[in-house]
């Protein structure tokens, strides 16, 4: 007895000490950390935060403790909103579109107001999509960091608006050939699945019926990728894919979601999505009939997403698939309700991030241009309900093109959003204005121009001082047969406002660009000048990103204002 | 503004001091002037200072002195990536050290321990890009400096100081632009009274 007295705050004080020993588990807490301060992107950038989603005003993070310390110590703005963070595709994104959705979703799991339009929303009863309200659309945070492909904004203002915008000939063809009849009859007969809800039958035979609409066009090839989602069910995106004569393997993608939904107690059976989404699949499905016959520079593919009323899965699927095979996608344009409107005239609203903004406003220029349709520009990193956002948290440009933000379309997700209801002049336009801007990017391949030249790289050369930095840009491509020169474009913009930097055409292969700003991005293209003088499309963009390598904290900035070309 | 302020504070304090001085005198050298960073070194290299300064002695073995070191400095940008390109470069610098010094007393030479606080404005320009930067700062000195008498009220002059210079401002990530460093002075001192 009286060993056992002395036995017990022995043992007890070795496993206290033992359990002191023990590495310390790690709690992952998700933090939201404001954006506001400039430095933010850099400070997360040298401490490898676990970024997960970015929004307007925040950005949602992962973060344990250690984390938490060299945050506070960085003196970034940051607030917990779980302590105890578990699986992260647990987590969803949701709108708070309504004044009492808060106080509803609070009912239902736990959510926090993050932004005072977003919330995060989660919980431990059962899968958030059975819990979630159908009406709302949702996205859950993405599986990986997207701390990769965060880059502090760059405040460049476009010098002039599209004054020199030049309508062309072949893809204003191309745009008259987008056929209000083909777009009706499609949207009909996806109608005509009744519903499309994904992990019923119907979803899978419109599944069916659109990969033999693709295969029917004449297309270089055309494919099913399937995939699981929502832990056991099964859906297919479908792909057809145009190949690229000049860049076979730089992507431009057009996409909509062919998956619908309506409220739990008829999706099963109706859910006819005529608005959300057979329009934008139709106009995917038009955009791939009217190019199948034209030759481009560069590959495009149609995308027929499913499973997105589940919370985004086939797009999910199908850009984390692409980052991990390190695809080059230039550019998304994501068609999701295209065909209602509220009042004529409509305009067409284009959502985009920061870094996909040139899409917004070519996408502009071309709906003017080509569909007599005005667009409407919103760059709004928290407008992640729909299949661009996945290429957002991968890093690539996209786009989301909807008849409204916010939306006014009173039979959203109910069983009346049926075809008699869809205004086909303003669906005609902006299937229009998306096929022009999707044939402007992959560039038409005309008769008697010299070939678009390949192999442009871009080697910057850093110059520093103690207090300042120029850069240069060593360009180099490929010599193109045929050609008897060749013009040089840079811009501070991808794909926007190219100012050409030679006089004559350069005879060499080679070209060298100085005295730039370390701190912004610059673009190049090159085309070839054939001996008529026809000039020759664009060749892909080559990139010379922006340094860190300057942080001046006083303000007696660098004097960069007028960068004398010297000599 | 700042450099008026500090001067004033120079002139007032050697104004009062004067009433309890021993003796004055002025000095006048050049030397070469080390950087403690790399990046200044790899720039730069080694640099060329003047400096004329003044030494106060009080009844004691306590002093104070002032001054005006200026630097001037060409060198050339650094290619971060091994390019060709050839970018001039300009760097100038004006110092105002204030020093408090102790004087052991020593036969036939005086030696000056002293340490103190200086104003800095600099300039850096880049010659065919339009491209500056201009910045004034504190920093701490130590210094040493002895004076041999070679004839009447002159003396043979040296001086070696030693100063930081923190900008401020950052120039690569967690590394913060220190203009400062070692120099080395000689020239010749002349006692005033
Ligand atoms: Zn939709």
């Amino acid at each position: 007895m009286k060993r056992a007295r002395l036995f017990l705050p022995v043992f007890m004080a070795c496993g206290l000490l033992f359990a002191l020993s023990l590495p310390r588990s790690k709690p992952v807490s998700l933090v939201k950390v404001l954006k506001d301060r400039g430095p933010v992107w850099a400070v997360l950038e040298r401490l490898q935060i676990d970024v997960r989603q970015e929004l307007e005003t925040c950005f949602l993070a992962l973060a344990d403790r250690e984390d938490l310390r060299a945050l506070r110590k960085n003196r970034v703005a940051f607030s917990i909103i779980d302590r105890e963070a578990g699986g992260i595709e647990d987590y969803f994104i949701v709108p708070l579109r309504a004044p009492g959705t808060l106080d509803e979703l609070q009912a239902r799991g736990r959510a926090a107001a993050v932004e005072p339009r977003t919330a995060v929303f989660w919980t431990t009863a059962g899968l958030p999509m059975e819990v979630l309200p159908s009406e709302l659309p949702r996205k859950p945070l993405s599986s990986s960091s997207v701390l990769p492909f965060l880059r502090a904004p760059v405040d460049i203002k476009r010098a002039a608006p599209v004054s020199a915008a030049f309508q062309d000939p072949v893809v204003e063809v191309l745009a008259a050939q987008v056929s209000e009849a083909g777009l009706r009859s499609l949207v009909q007969s996806l109608q005509d699945f009744q519903t499309r809800y994904a992990s019923t039958t119907q979803c899978e035979a419109a599944g069916e019926f659109i990969y033999n609409t693709f295969s029917s066009l004449g297309l270089d090839d055309v494919w099913f990728e399937p995939f699981v989602f929502s832990s056991g069910y099964q859906s297919r995106n479908v792909i057809a894919e145009k190949t690229g004569e000049t860049y076979a393997d730089d992507v431009l993608i057009i996409c909509g979601h062919y998956d619908s939904i309506s409220p739990s107690a008829t999706r099963q059976t109706l859910a006819p999505g005529a608005d959300d989404n057979a329009s934008g699949t139709a106009a995917v499905i038009e955009a791939a009939r009217v190019l199948a016959a034209y030759p481009l520079d560069f590959t495009v593919r149609f995308i027929a997403f499913s499973a997105e009323e589940w919370g985004l899965w086939g797009s999910r699927d199908y850009a984390g698939k692409a980052r991990t095979a390190g695809e080059s996608i230039i550019g998304v344009i994501n068609l999701d309700m295209i065909a209602y409107a509220d009042a004529m005239p409509e305009d067409l609203e284009v959502i985009v991030n920061g870094r996909s903004e040139w899409l917004a406003e070519r996408l502009i220029a071309a709906a003017d241009l080509y569909a007599d349709l005005t667009a409407r520009k919103t760059v709004d990193p928290s407008f992640v309900y729909s299949d661009h956002s996945p290429f957002w948290d991968q890093g690539y440009r996209a786009l989301l093109a909807i008849e409204d933000n916010p939306l006014r379309n009173p039979t959203y997700h109910q069983t009346t959003d049926t075809i008699d209801k869809l205004n086909f002049e303003f669906f005609t336009a902006s299937a229009r204005a998306s096929l022009a801007l999707l044939a402007e990017l992959a560039q038409p391949v005309r008769e008697g121009y010299p070939r678009t030249p390949i192999g442009l790289t871009a080697e910057p050369v850093v110059y520093r001082s103690l207090f300042n930095a120029v850069k240069s840009a060593r360009l180099s491509w490929a010599a193109q047969a045929g050609t008897s020169g060749y013009n040089v474009y840079r811009t501070n913009m991808s794909h926007l406002d190219y100012v050409k930097l030679n006089d004559a055409p350069v005879t060499s292969t080679t070209f060298t660009d100085d005295h730039l700003r370390i701190d912004l991005p610059y673009y190049y293209v090159v085309t070839g000048v054939g001996t008529t003088g026809l000039e020759s499309n664009f060749s892909r963009e080559a990139e010379i990103s922006p340094d860190n390598l300057m942080m001046t904290t006083q303000t007696q900035v660098l004097n960069f204002l007028q960068m004398l070309r010297a000599r | 503004m700042k450099a008026r302020g500090l001067l004033g504070l120079v002139l007032v304090l050697g104004l009062a001091a004067s009433a309890r001085a021993q003796g004055l005198s002025l000095s006048l050298s050049a030397g070469v002037f080390a950087a403690g960073q790399e990046t200044y070194r790899e720039i730069y290299g080694p640099g060329l200072p003047v400096a004329l300064e003044g030494w106060l002695n009080f009844r004691g073995a306590f002093g104070l002195s002032a001054g005006v070191t200026w630097l001037r400095d060409d060198g050339s940008a650094v290619a971060v990536s091994g390019g060709g390109e050839q970018y001039p470069l300009r760097f100038e610098r004006l110092t105002f050290p204030l020093t408090i010094f102790f004087a052991p007393r020593l036969k036939g030479l005086v030696l000056r321990l002293g340490a103190g606080l200086a104003f800095h404005s600099y300039r850096e320009k880049w010659q065919t890009v339009d491209l500056g930067f201009e910045g004034t700062c504190l920093g701490p000195r130590v210094c040493a400096a002895v004076e041999v008498p070679i004839a009447g009220r002159l003396s043979l002059f040296g001086s070696l100081v030693y100063e930081s210079i923190p900008t401020g401002v950052e120039y690569t990530r967690g590394e913060r632009i220190n203009l400062g460093g070692l120099q080395a002075l000689g020239g010749v001192a002349f006692r005033v009274r």
